[in-house]
C-alpha cells in the first residue's frame, strides 16, 4: 500500500511540475511555432469550389483576404457592392482579418495549398504590404500582371509597377508626414537638414516611434538613413549598400540626447500621436492618414497640421497580389480594373484619408487640387528585406547605446 | 486484481487526460522549440544561437534587466500581499471589509486596458502631475521607465497573490495565534514563528505565480517600458516577429523557460517534501 501511493504521489508531483511549467511553455510555444490558423479564420468550404464551373449565367465568385484596421473593412464594403452592381457576373466573397490576429498564417495558407498542390487553397486575392510582395515573388506564388488583362494598371506610375517586377498592384498609398502642433511651432522645417536642425534646437520636443513598431518612425529612420545616398537608393534591396548607412546611424545616434525623454521612442504609430495630444512634444513624423481621421473624429486637435518636408518621407503603398494558382483569374482583372479606376479611387480616397494608387493627372481636378503640395516629393521606398536589418541595427546602436 | 492495484489503474485513468493535454501543449513545444534553437544560421545543428543570445551586449542587458524586474516585483507584490492579507484577517474595521470587497477588481479588468489606464494616470502630463501640479510636486518619470512596469506588475499580481495568502491565514486556528500571544509572544513573533511558516507553502505558490507571470509579460513592459533594455517577453516578440528569426526567438524562449523551471524546480521539491512526510 505505502508503495503503490508513493507512485501516485509520484505521478500527481510530475502532472504538477508539468502545470508550474505551463506558464513558460506558452510562451516558448508562441514564438517557437509559427501560429496556425484558427478555426474561425477558415475560409467557408462549403461555397469553395462550387462557383469554379460556372455555367451560364451563374456569378463567377472569387475570395479576397484582406488585413488592416476597421477603415480597410469599411472601405471593401463600400467598393465591392459598387463592383458587383456594374458586374453582375462577378461575385466577391470578402473574408477580413482583423489587424494583428493573422496575416502571416493567410500567406502561409497561400504557401502551403502551393506546396501540397491544392491550388490556390480559396485565397485568391490578398491584400498586404510590400513585405509580402517580395516574399511571394521569391516563393513564386503572385501572378504578373499587364496592361492587356488590366487596362486601368496603365494609370499607375510605371517606376512603382517596376519595383515589385508588375507582381502587385499599389492601389492606395499613405504617406508619413511631419505632424506638428501650430500653437506652439509657427515655421515648421521644410526640408530634413532643417527639421533635424529644429530637433537640435528644442531639445525633448520632437519624438518617432520606435521603428520596429510602426511606419511612421521607419520612415523618419529610413529618411535619415538614406539622406545623403543617390536617389536611386531606395529602390535598391542588395545587402551591399548596408556599407554606406553608418553615417546615418550616427546622425540618429546623436539625435538620442535631443528627442522625447533624452532618448525615449514611444511603441507603435499612436503611440507618438498620443504624446503630441497631450503636449509632451510638438512634432512627430505620423501617417498622414491616422491623423487626418482622428482629427474628423474629434480625437486630435485642430492645431495639428500636416507638413511635407524634401526630400519627402516614405510612403507606403498597399498592394493587391493574385494568387497565381487561381482559376478565377478573369474574375478577379475585372475586379482590378475597377479598383484602378477613377471612380473607386476617388472613393478610396474619400474614406481612407490616403493617396490615390493611380497618378494624379487621371484623377479629377477636384482630387488634384486637393492632393496640391502634399503630394509633391513624395517617395516611395523599396528596399526589399533590407528595412529588418535597419530595424535590428537601429535596436543595437540607437535604442540600446 | 488486487484492491490497491485497482485503485492505482483508476489513479492513472484519471490523470491521464491532463496529462496528455499537458504533453500535447507544453511538453511537445517545449521540445520543439528546443531542437528550433539548436538551428544555427548555416543549417548546422548546435549552441551558436546561445551564443548569440549572450555575446550580443543589448540582449544580455535585457536578461539581467529582466531578472532585476521579476526579483524586485515579486519581492514587493509578496511583501504587500501579505500586509494585506494579515490586515483583512486580524482587522474587523469597515475599511477592511471595503477593502476585502474590492481587491480583486483589477483581475477583472484587461491588461491593455489597466496598462493604458496607468499610462494616462502616470504620464509625464497625466493626471497624477497634474493633481501634484498646484502643490509644486514634479513627479520623476514613470512611464516609459522601468517604476512603471514594476508598478504594473504590483497592479496585475497583488490581488491574486492575496487571495492566496488571506486563505492560507484563514485555514491557520486563532486559537494557536491566541494560546501563543498569552504566553507572551510579540506582534513579529507571532508573524515569524507560527504565522509565515503555517503558510509557507502558499508563499511558494504565489511566489511561482508571481515569477512566472512577471517573467513572460509582455502587454506592460511592451507599452510602458524604455526601448532597451527590454523585458525578454518583448525581446521574444521582436525577434520573432519583426527580425523574423525563429531560431534565435526560440533560444530565448527556451531560456526563458530554464529560468521558470529553476523555480519550479523548488517548488516541487518543496511539495514532494510534504508528500514524503505525510506518509
Amino acid at each position: 500500500m505505502l508503495l503503490k501511493n508513493k507512485n501516485i504521489a509520484g505521478l500527481s508531483a510530475l502532472t504538477l511540475a508539468l502545470a508550474v511549467l505551463a506558464g513558460c511553455g506558452s510562451q516558448s510555444s508562441n514564438s517557437g511555432n509559427a501560429p496556425s490558423p484558427s478555426a474561425a479564420e477558415a475560409p467557408p468550404s462549403s461555397s469553395a469550389s462550387a462557383s469554379s464551373s460556372a455555367s451560364g449565367g451563374d456569378p463567377v465568385k472569387f475570395h479576397f483576404y484582406f488585413t488592416g484596421s476597421q477603415n480597410v473593412k469599411d472601405l471593401w464594403d463600400t467598393l465591392i457592392p459598387m463592383f458587383e452592381k456594374e458586374n453582375p457576373l462577378v461575385k466577391v466573397e470578402e473574408v477580413y482579418i482583423p489587424s494583428g490576429t493573422g496575416a502571416e498564417p493567410t500567406y502561409d495558407r497561400i504557401l502551403a495549398a502551393k506546396k501540397a498542390g491544392k491550388g490556390a487553397g480559396d485565397i485568391d486575392l490578398y491584400e498586404d504590404g510590400i513585405n509580402y510582395v517580395t516574399q511571394g515573388g521569391k516563393d513564386d506564388v503572385w501572378e504578373t500582371l499587364s496592361t492587356g488583362a488590366i487596362p486601368n494598371l496603365a494609370n499607375i506610375n510605371e517606376q512603382t509597377m517596376n519595383d515589385v517586377a508588375n507582381l502587385a498592384v499599389p492601389y492606395r498609398s499613405s504617406a508619413v508626414l511631419l505632424a506638428y502642433n501650430s500653437d506652439k511651432v509657427n515655421d515648421p522645417p521644410k526640408t530634413l537638414d532643417e527639421l533635424l536642425d529644429w530637433i537640435r534646437e528644442h531639445p525633448g520636443r520632437f519624438a518617432y516611434n520606435d521603428p520596429s513598431t510602426g511606419g511612421a518612425g521607419s520612415s523618419f529612420v529610413t529618411t535619415v538613413i538614406y539622406k545623403d545616398l543617390p536617389p536611386e537608393a531606395i529602390h535598391e534591396s542588395d545587402p551591399a549598400i548596408m556599407s554606406q548607412w553608418d553615417a546615418g546611424f550616427k546622425t540618429l545616434k546623436e539625435l538620442g540626447p535631443y528627442v522625447y525623454g533624452k532618448g525615449i521612442y514611444p511603441k507603435k504609430n499612436q503611440g507618438t500621436i498620443d504624446l503630441l495630444q497631450n503636449g509632451e512634444v510638438d512634432m512627430i513624423p505620423a501617417w498622414s492618414d491616422m491623423v487626418l481621421q482622428q482629427q474628423s473624429e474629434n480625437l486630435l486637435s485642430k492645431s495639428v497640421k500636416l507638413q511635407q518636408i524634401t526630400p519627402g518621407f516614405n510612403g507606403g503603398p498597399t498592394y493587391l497580389m493574385v494568387n497565381k494558382l487561381s482559376d478565377k483569374k478573369d474574375a478577379i482583372y475585372q475586379f482590378l480594373n475597377f479598383v484602378l479606376s477613377p471612380e473607386a479611387q476617388e472613393v478610396i480616397v474619400n474614406k481612407m484619408n490616403g493617396f490615390p494608387g493611380i497618378e494624379l493627372s487621371h484623377m479629377s481636378q477636384e482630387m488634384q487640387d486637393k492632393f496640391k503640395g502634399v503630394a509633391e516629393g513624395f517617395r516611395t521606398f523599396n528596399i526589399g528585406d533590407l528595412g529588418n536589418e535597419i530595424n535590428k541595427r537601429w535596436q543595437s546602436e540607437v535604442a540600446a547605446q | 486484481m488486487s484492491k490497491e492495484r485497482k485503485q492505482a489503474l483508476w489513479g492513472l485513468i484519471m490523470v491521464a487526460p491532463s496529462f496528455v493535454i499537458l504533453l500535447v501543449v507544453v511538453v511537445f513545444p517545449i521540445v520543439q522549440s528546443f531542437v528550433e534553437s539548436l538551428r544555427g544560421e548555416d543549417g548546422t545543428y548546435g549552441l551558436s544561437r546561445y551564443e548569440a543570445l549572450f555575446a550580443d551586449k543589448g540582449m544580455r542587458a535585457n536578461i539581467w534587466f529582466t531578472l532585476q524586474i521579476t526579483v524586485v516585483s515579486c519581492a514587493l507584490v509578496l511583501l504587500i500581499s501579505y500586509a494585506l492579507a494579515l490586515y483583512l484577517r486580524f482587522s474587523p474595521g469597515k475599511t477592511a471589509a471595503w477593502i476585502r470587497r474590492t481587491y480583486m477588481i483589477p483581475m477583472f479588468i484587461p491588461g491593455v486596458i489597466a496598462t493604458y489606464g496607468l499610462m494616462n494616470l502616470l504620464g509625464n502630463h497625466g493626471w497624477l502631475s497634474r493633481l501634484l501640479l498646484p502643490f509644486g510636486v514634479t513627479l520623476p518619470r514613470i512611464i516609459f521607465d522601468p517604476k512603471g512596469i514594476v508598478i504594473a506588475n504590483l497592479w496585475f499580481n497583488i490581488p491574486f497573490a492575496t487571495m492566496l495568502l488571506s486563505s492560507a491565514i484563514a485555514g491557520i486556528p486563532g486559537s494557536v495565534i491566541e494560546s501563543a500571544r498569552d504566553v507572551g509572544a510579540g506582534r513579529l513573533g507571532i508573524f515569524f514563528r507560527i504565522i509565515f511558516p503555517l503558510s509557507f507553502k502558499t508563499f511558494l505558490v504565489a511566489l511561482t505565480f508571481v515569477f512566472m507571470g512577471v517573467i513572460g509579460s509582455f502587454t506592460a513592459p511592451f507599452l510602458i517600458g524604455e526601448n532597451s533594455p527590454q523585458m525578454l517577453g518583448v525581446a521574444m516578440e521582436q525577434v520573432f516577429g519583426v527580425f523574423r528569426e525563429r531560431e534565435q526567438a526560440a533560444a530565448i524562449a527556451v531560456f526563458t523557460f530554464l529560468l521558470c523551471s529553476a523555480l519550479g524546480f523548488f517548488y516541487i521539491r518543496s511539495m514532494a517534501k510534504e508528500e514524503a512526510a505525510r506518509m
